[in-house]
């Protein structure tokens, strides 16, 4: 019977909105875009935050260790003991001591680029994974062609083995099942390919760059010959446990057992208990985290992020609701009568409650349904925006069937919200005013109410405005810092030396050839090789121990970054020296090993001392003469530029510190393989891509070109992210300054035409058109003054929110505040005034005929 | 048993406004019985709406006592006194008050809606019956706006009849009707009060007022008698 009811409400619901097309579109459009909104991020959140592994029962995975702590690192982890990346030997005690663990398995903390051939086939840059022999039974993962690795395959005198990614079958090797079998080249190392994982599974992490293959923890030593191979150093820290525990197992005693075995681990080290280390070995844990997610690299970096955007796109919902609310309790006052006959007929209070809150339910259901259209969009362009170049990122903009629950949740929640309202009011009808007749009714109430809804949008418009202003601040602060290089006509391209075959033997003429070949190309400046360029997102950092200073204890900052790099590496930057020299030919393979340093070395390390001809070493006080500076360059931002500029010393191409004995040597050894060049063209160049490819082809066909592309590019690239929330926040603060507006010029125009005979006596008593206009423009004063009193507060303590995605401006940035009030003020006004003007042409008479 | 259907004691009603206080109807007494033709009349603003509204139950008397089928109902929660009205009571308006967005069909269902229970065939029955009664069934697909007033007021009338109420309470019904609409409709009154409907209706119009069985005079919220009515309106006039 129910049923039948809802749908002859349904039915009266749909003729009312066929009756009126010009609401029914405002409100669905203005829903589309609020729910859309809402739905476009929660896809990127499902997608990234809630996603679990596509593996058996993710319930049941845990991860000992919590942070990313990418890629290879020694001594201690964190400064607050939490302790969450291991070497090889501390993950076996870690197994040994955990039988609670059904299985845990070993992965590599980074993804790591390698140049894959098959047969005659041209290199291939595609990403691998280091995994233990047991990964792909510890996710309760088959082959969907071939086999998996196992435990066997998971052994010094194992063939080296290697399983592809489903995608990476089908798009690098063509979905060819015979490559099942096959030999393929993996850093100039036979593998043979002994199976493929199943479609859809993307690794162990939601990454924009996933793993397209997967060698044993066995096969490092193979790939990265010799020196600088770590599997068998104790002391290097480069992977991360992710185990299956078994049912009913207590977590937090499981965690308090590993935090007793990593002590007892660390006892047994030399490299932790030296330089006051024991102290601090009381005060490692481990934290055990579950993970069904996997690991939550991309997860920390955006969480912030993607939370903010999920407040903030529910700020503009809830502002979508207040103006549908009030378009919705115009047309209740319209219909008063009509439910004052309803509850004569005996219409109860319930059904006339639930006849509103149909008809605002089935508007926001096809709002939702359009907001579906504005959400693919919507995600697939934030998607696009936040990771370009990335098209392996296992995170899809189609709705999912969660998805698609949110949706209709939200649906349901906001016709619910913007219906209460009018629900409300449609209540406040009596049953005797069918025979009193409306206009000796009780005094309408929903101007209040409207009132209320302006007020509540304008504050919120306020907030989205203030945070609006907040962040493009901040990022115009971040884009426009002094970096201190020189990127115009710059251009960067990644190489892979080691794809090609090249040793750190080898690799010295093949710099050599680069330097000459890019030289003579007309135009360029300068060239320089280095490790790695700045700001392109990698860091290599050691301890710094200038010689005669005390050891720096365990606990003690020492770290610096440092990079090896060419000759004219600081010109190609435009980076100047400040104090001594840069490197020059003079510095050899065989001459005194020196570096440059930065400033900020120079106030870190020598504060009190000229630095030029004193002497460095790292991590080990034996090694603490090994660089002699020779120069300091001027400070300039090498790693995040969000941060302050870290100590950096630099060391040149040419020479080589072999007195480093393990594992400090495998460092040294690896970094004589550089994979970044920098070219100044010093002017502006054509098809610059195709130039540098050529070239770099002419100096060896075989050598795998990663990527080129501007050095200014570069640098935008790290505010990715800033730029997309300072986007996103601007375009919510934008529709909300909108709905704000369309919502005081609604309510506006109701009240004048609602006060028409009013006004009218008004006139007819002497009051001026002006006077008039001051009515209407008081009303929309006192509603933007009352949003701004409330909305101010509301938008301070937004901002505290803010801070720590804020950069280089306060979260009570006084400019902000002035500028939203500003807007708002200025918007709200140009609302007002047409209704104003409106108000103001009344003719009296005209008027005096209204009722 | 007792027949009577309305049966009110000393009903006062008093409106509250600001500092103002009406007493729109004291010290009412009145007993109407089943099958019983009832007109109640008075000039303007003397509590006849008021009244009626009060016998309706879609306003609450201030004080007083009210039997409805030998069930006091002054005090009712708002719920009970939807479901009386749904079940006990048919309204006829001055200006209809049919729904302009329903069908002459579905404004003639829309109390049997509101009746919890009732299956969907049986609520198109008693449709037909009813505009079949009033001569419209040829007009159910129509909306109210493509009637004439009449004809409006013959749905509206038809609405009344559909739930089988024990009571008819008209108000004014030929008040937007000329003449001769207006003499249709109360014949049509007749015709359902011969067929043994209770009705209750309220008109200033002496003519109309004669269809009924008994005319109830009101005069400044107070019952009068015809007698008292015609001196007092004397006494104003003069």
């Amino acid at each position: 019977m129910i049923g039948g009811s809802v749908i002859q409400d349904l039915r009266y619901t749909l003729r009312q909105l066929r009756k009126s097309p010009g609401f029914a579109l405002t409100a669905i459009v203005t829903l589309a875009l609020g729910i859309g909104a809402n739905t476009a991020i929660f896809t990127l959140v499902k997608g990234i935050l809630l996603r679990s592994l596509p593996v058996a029962d993710p319930a049941l995975l845990y991860r000992i260790g919590d942070t990313d702590n990418c890629c290879v690192n020694g001594g201690f982890v964190e400064r607050n003991g939490d302790f969450d990346i291991f070497s090889y030997d501390l993950y076996l005690h870690l197994k040994k001591s955990a039988p609670e663990f059904e299985q845990l398995a070993a992965v590599q903390a980074g993804i790591w680029r390698y140049s894959v051939r098959r047969g005659e086939a041209r290199g291939r840059e595609l990403r691998g994974e280091w995994v233990s022999g047991n990964y792909f039974s510890t996710l309760g993962l088959g082959a969907s062609m071939g086999r998996t690795m196992g435990e066997s395959d998971d052994s010094e005198n194992a063939a080296p083995v290697v399983v592809l990614s489903y995608r990476a079958w089908q798009n690098e090797f063509g979905a060819d099942p015979s490559v099942v079998g096959s030999t393929i080249s993996i850093q100039a190392h036979p593998f043979t390919v002994i199976g493929v994982a199943p479609a859809g599974f993307f690794g162990d992490r939601v990454t924009d760059t996933p793993a397209d293959f997967w060698m044993p923890l066995s096969t490092e030593p193979y790939v990265r010959e010799g020196q600088t191979a770590i599997l068998h150093h104790p002391d290097s820290n480069w992977l991360y446990p992710i185990g299956r525990v078994r049912q009913g197992t207590n977590i937090a005693a499981l965690q308090g057992k590993l935090t007793a075995a990593l002590r007892q681990w660390l006892f047994t080290r030399e490299a932790y208990t030296q330089h006051g280390g024991t102290a601090i070995i009381s005060k490692q844990y481990v934290a055990i985290v579950p993970a069904g997610g996997g690991i939550q690299n991309l997860q920390q970096e955006t969480g912030t992020g993607l939370k903010m955007l999920m407040i903030l796109s529910s700020v503009v919902l809830l502002i979508a609701c207040a103006n549908i609310a009030n378009l919705m309790l115009a047309r209740s006052t319209a219909r008063r009568s009509e439910i004052a006959v309803r509850m004569a007929m005996g219409a109860g209070r319930n059904r006339i409650i639930r006849q509103t809150l149909t008809e605002s339910i089935l508007l926001s259901c096809m709002g939702g349904l359009a907001g579906l259209g504005v959400a693919y969009a919507g995600s697939r362009t934030i998607l696009a925006l936040a990771f370009p170049d990335a098209p392996n990122l296992p995170v899809s903009a189609s709705p999912s069937l969660m998805v698609l629950g949110f949706a209709f949740a939200v649906s349901l929640v906001t016709g619910i919200l913007f219906g209460l309202a009018p629900a409300w009011f449609s209540l406040q009808a009596q049953p005797a005013e069918v025979l009193r007749g409306m206009n000796r009714s009780t005094r309408d109430s929903s101007g209040i109410s409207q009132k209320a809804l302006v007020v509540l949008q304008a504050m919120f418009s306020m907030v989205l405005l203030a945070c609006a202003i907040l962040m493009t601040r901040s990022l115009g602060n971040l884009e426009n810092q002094n970096f201190g290089i020189v990127t115009s006509n710059r251009y960067v391209m990644h190489i892979d030396p080691a794809g090609a075959g090249y040793t750190p033997d080898r690799a010295p003429a093949l710099y050599r050839e680069i330097e000459s070949r890019f030289s003579a190309l007309p135009g360029v400046s300068h060239v320089a090789l280095a490790l790695y360029s700045p700001l392109e997102g990698d860091n290599w950092g050691e301890c710094a121990m200038p010689q005669g200073h005390p050891v720096p204890r365990a606990d003690e900052n020492c770290n610096s970054t440092w990079d090896r790099v060419s000759t004219q590496f600081l010109q190609s930057i435009g980076v100047p020296m400040v104090r001594g020299r840069d490197f020059s030919d003079q510095d050899s393979a065989t001459s005194q090993p020196v570096a440059i340093v930065n400033e900020a070395f120079v106030k870190r390390f020598y504060s009190q001392e000229d630095p030029i001809g004193k002497h460095f070493g790292i991590d080990d006080p034996k090694y603490s003469s090994a660089f002699e500076i020779v120069g300091v360059f001027r400070d300039f931002k090498m790693n995040n530029p969000r941060e302050a500029v870290r100590p950096v010393y630099l060391r040149p191409l040419s020479q080589r510190f072999n007195r480093f004995a393990p594992p400090f040597i495998s460092g040294e050894v690896q970094s004589m393989i550089v994979s970044s060049i920098l070219i100044d063209f010093g002017s502006r160049q054509q098809n610059v891509d195709e130039l540098l490819r050529r070239t770099l082809a002419s100096v060896d066909p075989n050598l795998a070109v990663v990527d080129v592309h501007p050095f200014d590019r570069q640098v935008n690239d790290n505010f990715i992210q800033d730029r997309l929330l300072a986007r996103l926040t601007t375009l919510f603060g934008v529709l909300a300054l909108i709905l704000a507006s369309v919502g005081l010029y609604g309510v506006m125009s109701y009240f004048v035409v609602r006060r028409t005979n009013e006004i009218g006596i008004r006139m007819a008593l002497g009051a001026t058109r002006s006077g008039v206009m001051g009515i209407v423009l008081r009303g929309v004063a006192f509603q933007l003054a009352l949003g701004l009193i409330i909305g101010i507060p509301v938008s301070l303590f937004a901002g505290h929110m803010l801070a720590s995605q804020l950069y280089g401006i306060s979260s009570y940035d006084p400019l902000a505040f002035a500028g939203a009030t500003l807007v708002l003020a200025l918007c709200g006004t140009a609302a007002g005034l047409l209704p104003a003007r409106r108000a103001a042409s009344i003719e009296p008479m005209q008027a005096l005929r209204t009722e | 048993m007792n027949d009577k259907l309305i049966d009110i004691e000393d009903l006062t009603k008093v409106f509250y406004t600001d500092e103002v206080e009406t007493h729109a109807l004291s010290g009412i007494h009145l007993t109407i019985s089943r099958g019983e033709y009832v007109a109640m009349s008075g000039p303007s603003g003397c509590g006849k709406s008021t009244l009626l509204s009060i016998l309706g139950l879609l306003d609450t008397p201030t004080g007083g006592k009210y039997l409805l089928n030998n069930k006091p109902v002054e005090n009712l929660s708002f719920s009970e006194r939807s479901r009386i009205r749904n079940q006990e009571i048919g309204f006829i308006f001055q200006s209809f008050n049919l729904i302009g967005d329903l069908t002459v069909e579905e404004n003639v269902e829309l109390p049997l809606t509101y009746r919890a229970g009732m299956p969907s065939a049986e609520r198109k029955k008693r449709v037909k019956e009813a505009l079949e009664r009033v001569n419209m069934a040829h007009r159910m697909r129509h909306y109210p706006a493509q009637l004439s007033g009449g004809q409006q007021q013959r749905v509206a009338v038809a609405r009344a009849l559909a739930g089988s109420p024990s009571i008819l309470l008209a108000d004014e019904p030929t008040g937007n009707l000329d003449s001769k609409n207006g003499e249709a409709v109360m014949h049509l009154l007749a015709d359902l009060h011969r067929e043994g409907s209770t009705i209750c209706m309220v008109t200033h119009d002496p003519r109309f007022a004669k269809h009924a069985e008994r005319e109830v005079h009101l005069f400044d919220g107070k019952v009068v008698s015809e007698q008292e009515l015609q001196k007092l309106t004397a006494e104003v006039e003069a």
